[in-house]
């Protein structure tokens, strides 16, 4: 990493803690009874002040041919309730390819929809991934902007009859990233679809609402797989359009104030890679591990 | 220099940890009578939560088949554990399924909810 870099990275991190101290409890993707965890593939429905810290990544072959290992973060901060700013980046290794620091990832979220009662809820986003912020095999010359839509329904709306359903919830995303310039030495940078969602069973859910578990284990666990494709189309070259995704079943566990995820990733086609990868994130609640103080928007808290 | 960036993001963490204290959503945990369990006829609703609970701004409410409401005591939290909310239950229930409704405010004032049923057998 380059002096350079490494002052970036310093300063994202030290912007991030800067943040912290000014700040405070919005809850994290809570609506109605449901709790919507945090999700690997795709963005939970939900704006809260959390962390994660790390998210490991290892692609025994990516789409390039190459061994992939990431470590990366991301922190969001509520500014008023229901608008939340993130931050994420981390370093690259490939092999072959060598090491890179990713490009600084900001989001700006509005959680604008929540229905208690149907445990509907529903945020839009805006992602920037910024240029000249990457290093190495990650360094990329131009901005890119992403829109974002995220929803999620829990099923626990169903009538008593169908109690053995009602844990169920689904999320999905969609989002286009554009591009910031057509064309970067000599290649063109397409304009991608993306979309995804996960399908999910809330053990802490059937505990509270449909049976009682015993187990203390199982009772925090979620299972869930999620599914996360791409697309290009627009500015792509000729044979480069087709959709890439991976499948990704897992677990969540999850507690009062951190959850733990992982999760195998299971490329759908040659194009998305080959060989089963593996994601796994340790993330922290800080609306719930400091409420009155880092977990609660800077305006308009309780 | 990438060391001893990653010597930050481990400070980072450490201080994360290390400053978390036990306060968040109040879940769920257990209850008697237990979820979707069948019982004889309970004297109290027992609820124990992930957190302790504000009883003043925590309530129970039970329900027998069709809805019709079942009058329960004031609710408190247990004098030993103030993540247990506990209402008293006003008179014998009689044989059918009952459904608990309950919200919580935890200490911290996050809110949650949920309900579940058991069943009274004869």
């Amino acid at each position: 990493m380059t002096p350079a870099t490494s002052r970036v990275v310093a300063g994202a991190i030290l912007g991030a803690a800067a943040a912290l101290s000014l700040s405070p409890a919005y809850p994290h993707a809570v609506c109605g009874d449901r709790i919507f965890p945090a999700t690997l593939a795709i963005d939970d429905p939900g704006v809260g002040d959390e962390l994660a810290l790390p998210t490991l990544t290892y692609l025994p072959m990516n789409s390039g041919g190459s061994q992939q290992f990431d470590a990366t973060f991301s922190y969001t901060k509520t500014i008023f309730p229901g608008f939340g700013l993130s931050v994420q980046d981390g370093p690259t290794w490939q092999n072959p390819g060598g090491y890179g620091w990713d490009s600084l990832n900001t989001e700006a979220k509005y959680n604008f929809l929540c229905l208690p009662d149907h445990e509907l809820m529903a945020s839009l986003g805006m992602t920037i991934i910024w240029g000249n912020t990457g290093t190495g095999t990650q360094a990329t010359p131009y901005n890119t902007y992403q829109p974002v839509l995220d929803v999620g329904k829990g099923f626990g709306d169903l009538p008593k009859s169908l109690n053995i359903l009602r844990p169920f919830a689904v999320t999905a995303e969609l989002s286009e990233s554009l591009p910031g310039q057509a064309w970067t030495n000599g290649n063109q940078n397409s304009t991608n679809l993306n979309w995804g969602f996960t399908v999910q069973y809330s053990l802490p859910f059937y505990n509270s609402q449909v049976a009682a578990i015993d187990n203390d284990f199982f009772k925090h666990l979620i299972p869930l797989t999620e599914f996360a494709f791409s697309k290009p189309i627009y500015n792509f070259a000729p044979g480069t359009n087709q959709t890439t995704g991976t499948i990704q079943p897992g677990a969540i566990y999850m507690a009062s104030t951190w959850q733990f995820a992982l999760e195998a990733i299971v490329p759908m086609n040659s194009a998305s890679g080959h060989g089963v990868g593996v994601v796994g994130e340790l993330h922290f609640f800080f609306d719930d591990i400091f409420p009155d103080s880092l977990g609660k928007p800077i305006f308009g808290g309780k | 220099m990438a060391s001893r960036s990653f010597l930050r993001l481990g400070a980072f963490l450490a201080f994360v940890l290390a400053a978390g204290v036990a306060f968040a959503h109040a879940q769920l945990d257990k209850a008697v009578p237990p979820v979707g369990g069948t019982v004889t006829s309970p004297n109290e609703i027992r609820l124990k939560f992930t957190e302790g609970v504000e009883p003043r701004f925590s309530g129970i409410a039970l329900a027998g088949e069709g809805g019709a409401a079942v009058p329960l005591g004031a609710p408190g939290v247990d004098p030993a554990d103030n993540s247990v909310l506990i209402a008293k239950v006003a008179k014998t229930l009689p044989p059918g399924v009952y459904t608990v409704t309950w919200h919580a405010v935890s200490v911290d004032t996050h809110k949650t909810q949920g309900s579940f049923s058991f069943t009274v057998k004869p």
